[in-house]
């Protein structure tokens, strides 16, 4: 053993000098300098203006890029996809049509000419010429936007040294752009938000019991007071909606039965007053959310059965994306102190439906 | 004039009857609170120009008439969602996002049962007006009831979203991208998943002054690198408000179906299984942003996470300690045997 590290030791001294601080920097020189040689880099700047950003119109695009590689260019390839990274499958952006497009004005580096056009591919090409002028942009006339609104569109830029795209690319990057109003198709529905809040709902908010408020009885320090609403929502929004409990709790004059600020069991003889959204058995009033679509759910703080909440403002039920109309059982509950000042104790609940952005 | 007293009396007494049961008739008998409106409402428009357009409120109600009062209020955001903070109180201060100033619509409006009706409204920009992203949200209330403890009322709102267009500020910054749990009680990032993900997610906070939607895709490879592409990044168009930062959720694997809905078919989308199988995952981002005219601006990550559910730990655990035992079996055994060699040479 004692054999194996002397001679261990022996190897490590005569190597002693390689570790050095010079091989330490020597390694990061190479990492810094050696990766970027064969590598492509990517144009900047890029920016794209559409003239209308209309759908299905036909318009001029402007697209500006700074070079960044200073080497001979001959061609440049504009890929119009969905998606803008460039080794991914080209998916031609819906209604798009390239194919007429002209080149009308061009700005830094130029004499570029069309060579070839299809629906969603342009190829720009010039005599094969050094780099100068970096920040350059490229006018075309006559391009059909795309007609889908509900997502981006890209155009994947390439230059190359040929003068025909081939070869290896020297620059690269994308563009991004947009259409911006709707084309109403006549199938679809235009985005809405159904809502309707009573006493009693039905479960597609075509009809209510038409009562808006509850009376809850006498208020004593033994018992708690309950009471029940419902609402029905739903929308055909990408985004989803987003229903609110506005309102300052129960109140006589200046005193206020607080609400709970965070999901606590009802306790008759304290003073507290509280909503949720689901069935309970402490006392035993509510229901569960109604309707087979489950995208739309009540919040997690106001979900807790025999808990209950209510800050003003809260957020009580929400959908992240479409949901076919649900039904919401509200359940109230209040409790009082025996020392409670006197009063006849209201509050008016608004209840606020909003789509989400 | 006794028996007028007693008329007099009795014409009272009936008067303070009849006033208290009125609040209970005249609540019921009050406005509708059932109504369909325009969640969310679009517009690119110049600075000098101006837009009119129509808002539709329906009454779903079959019986009641619906008595709305509109009033406009800016809004910002609750939290890394989608769900608007609307600034009710009459004394909110004015954003500087604020679309108030530009709007117009009207105060009330009474519907129909069963019927709908096209508001006006519009939109004005005064020339010179900066560019950016402006917003506010019209909210509509139907009357609150008189009676009882416990008064209901409803509210419905359309988000208004306005784009003037020109040079802009844009800024976004990433804070944070990798798997992200969305049916745990609270919805997260996870590095080590004992369920199976659904959704890759990354935060961007906006520092710019125009709302932002960004675009572009999540390359998810296994550790055999075997990929999936998740094209569409945000498939609900979602915004990053001004200031906000916004969490971005994309499912790995989407489901899509028709859905009848009002009348027409609309499309519900939500994440489906996304066949992963336990082991660690790459992620790679590349989402786009960039306002029409201006500068496209790319962000790039990378995140990794682990799929480790727990039938595959428990089995990943069971093996390791067969390994160990058969180790310390053989070990024993080669230990036991040099000792054997050793007495049997001693002797």
């Amino acid at each position: 053993m004692r054999h194996l590290l002397i001679r261990l030791h022996h190897i490590l001294f005569a190597w002693r000098r390689i570790f050095s601080e010079e091989l330490l920097a020597m390694v990061l020189v190479l990492l810094v300098f050696a990766a970027p040689v064969s590598a492509a880099m990517r144009f900047q700047e890029r920016s794209l203006y559409m003239n209308s950003s209309a759908p299905g119109a036909t318009t001029s695009y402007t697209i500006s890029f700074r070079y960044m590689s200073p080497q001979v260019v001959g061609s440049v390839d504009m890929l119009f996809c969905n998606d803008p990274i460039p080794y991914h499958p080209c998916v031609k952006p819906a209604g798009l049509d390239v194919s007429g497009a002209e080149l009308s004005q061009q700005s830094g580096e130029t004499g570029f000419s069309i060579q070839s056009k299809s629906d969603n591919h342009i190829v720009l090409t010039r005599l094969q010429g050094m780099v100068t002028n970096n920040s350059s942009s490229y006018t075309f006339d006559n391009i059909v936007n795309p007609t889908d609104t509900s997502q981006a569109f890209s155009i994947r830029l390439r230059s190359h040294a040929s003068t025909d795209v081939s070869g290896p690319q020297i620059d690269f990057g994308s563009v991004r752009g947009q259409v911006t109003s709707g084309v109403v198709i006549e199938t679809q529905v235009p985005p809405m938000l159904i809502f309707c809040v009573a006493e009693k709902v039905s479960e597609n908010c075509t009809g209510t019991n038409n009562n808006y408020y509850a009376n809850m009885g006498q208020l004593n320090s033994n018992t708690t007071l309950t009471a029940q609403s419902q609402m029905a929502v739903g929308t055909n929004a990408t985004g989803g909606f987003a229903i609110t409990a506005n309102g300052i709790p129960l109140s006589a004059g200046t005193s206020v039965i607080d609400g709970l600020k965070k999901p606590t069991k009802s306790a008759p003889g304290s003073n507290q007053f509280g909503i949720n959204l689901v069935a309970n058995n402490s006392p035993a009033i509510g229901n569960d959310p109604e309707g087979a679509w489950t995208n739309a759910v009540s919040s997690p703080d106001y979900s807790l059965p025999n808990q209950y909440k209510y800050v003003s403002g809260d957020v009580v039920a929400f959908s992240p994306n479409v949901s076919l109309v649900r039904k919401f059982t509200v359940s109230y509950i209040v409790n009082s102190r025996e020392e409670l000042r006197p009063g006849v104790y209201t509050t008016t609940i608004t209840y606020i439906a909003s789509g989400r952005f | 004039m006794k028996r007028f007293k007693n008329i007099v009396l009795v014409c009272f007494v009936v008067a303070i009857a009849a006033i208290y049961a009125l609040p209970a008739q005249s609540a019921s008998a009050a406005s509708s609170a059932a109504l369909s409106i325009v969640p969310k409402k679009n517009y690119t428009i110049e600075a000098g120009k101006s837009i009119n357009d129509k808002l539709v409120v329906r009454n779903l109600d079959g019986k009641t008439p619906l008595q709305l009062t509109l009033r406009v209020v800016d809004f910002t955001f609750t939290d890394d969602g989608g769900t608007p903070k609307l600034m009710l109180a009459e004394d909110a201060p004015q954003t500087t996002w604020s679309l108030k100033p530009f709007m117009t619509v009207p105060k009330t409006v009474t519907i129909k049962p069963n019927s709908s009706k096209s508001l006006d409204m519009s939109v004005s920009i005064p020339k010179g007006h900066g560019a950016g992203s402006y917003y506010s949200a019209i909210v509509y209330s139907s009357g609150a009831p008189d009676g009882g403890n416990v008064g209901l009322s409803a509210s419905g709102v359309t988000l208004v979203f306005t784009s003037i267009p020109g040079k802009v500020d844009e800024n976004l910054k990433l804070e944070q991208f990798g798997a992200y749990d969305l049916n745990a009680k609270k919805p997260g990032y996870v590095f080590v998943a004992t369920s199976k993900p659904e959704a890759i997610a990354y935060t961007l906070k906006n520092n710019g002054n125009v709302t932002e939607s960004p675009a572009g895709s999540i390359t998810l490879k296994d550790m055999f690198g075997r990929e999936q592409v998740i094209g569409n990044v945000n498939p609900s168009k979602s915004l990053a408000l001004i200031n906000q930062k916004r969490t971005f959720t994309a499912c790995i694997k989407l489901k899509s179906e028709q859905v009848e809905f009002e009348g027409g078919s609309t499309k519900s989308t939500a994440c489906a299984d996304p066949d992963l199988w336990p082991g660690f995952y790459t992620a790679s981002l590349d989402v786009f942003y960039g306002q029409n005219g201006n500068k496209t601006q790319e962000i790039v990550s990378t995140a990794y996470f682990f799929y480790l559910p727990w039938w595959f730990i428990i089995i990943l655990v069971i093996v390791l300690m067969v390994i160990v035992y058969f180790v310390w079996r053989v070990v024993r055994a080669v230990k036991q045997r040099k000792r054997t060699s050793r007495t049997s040479r001693r002797r």
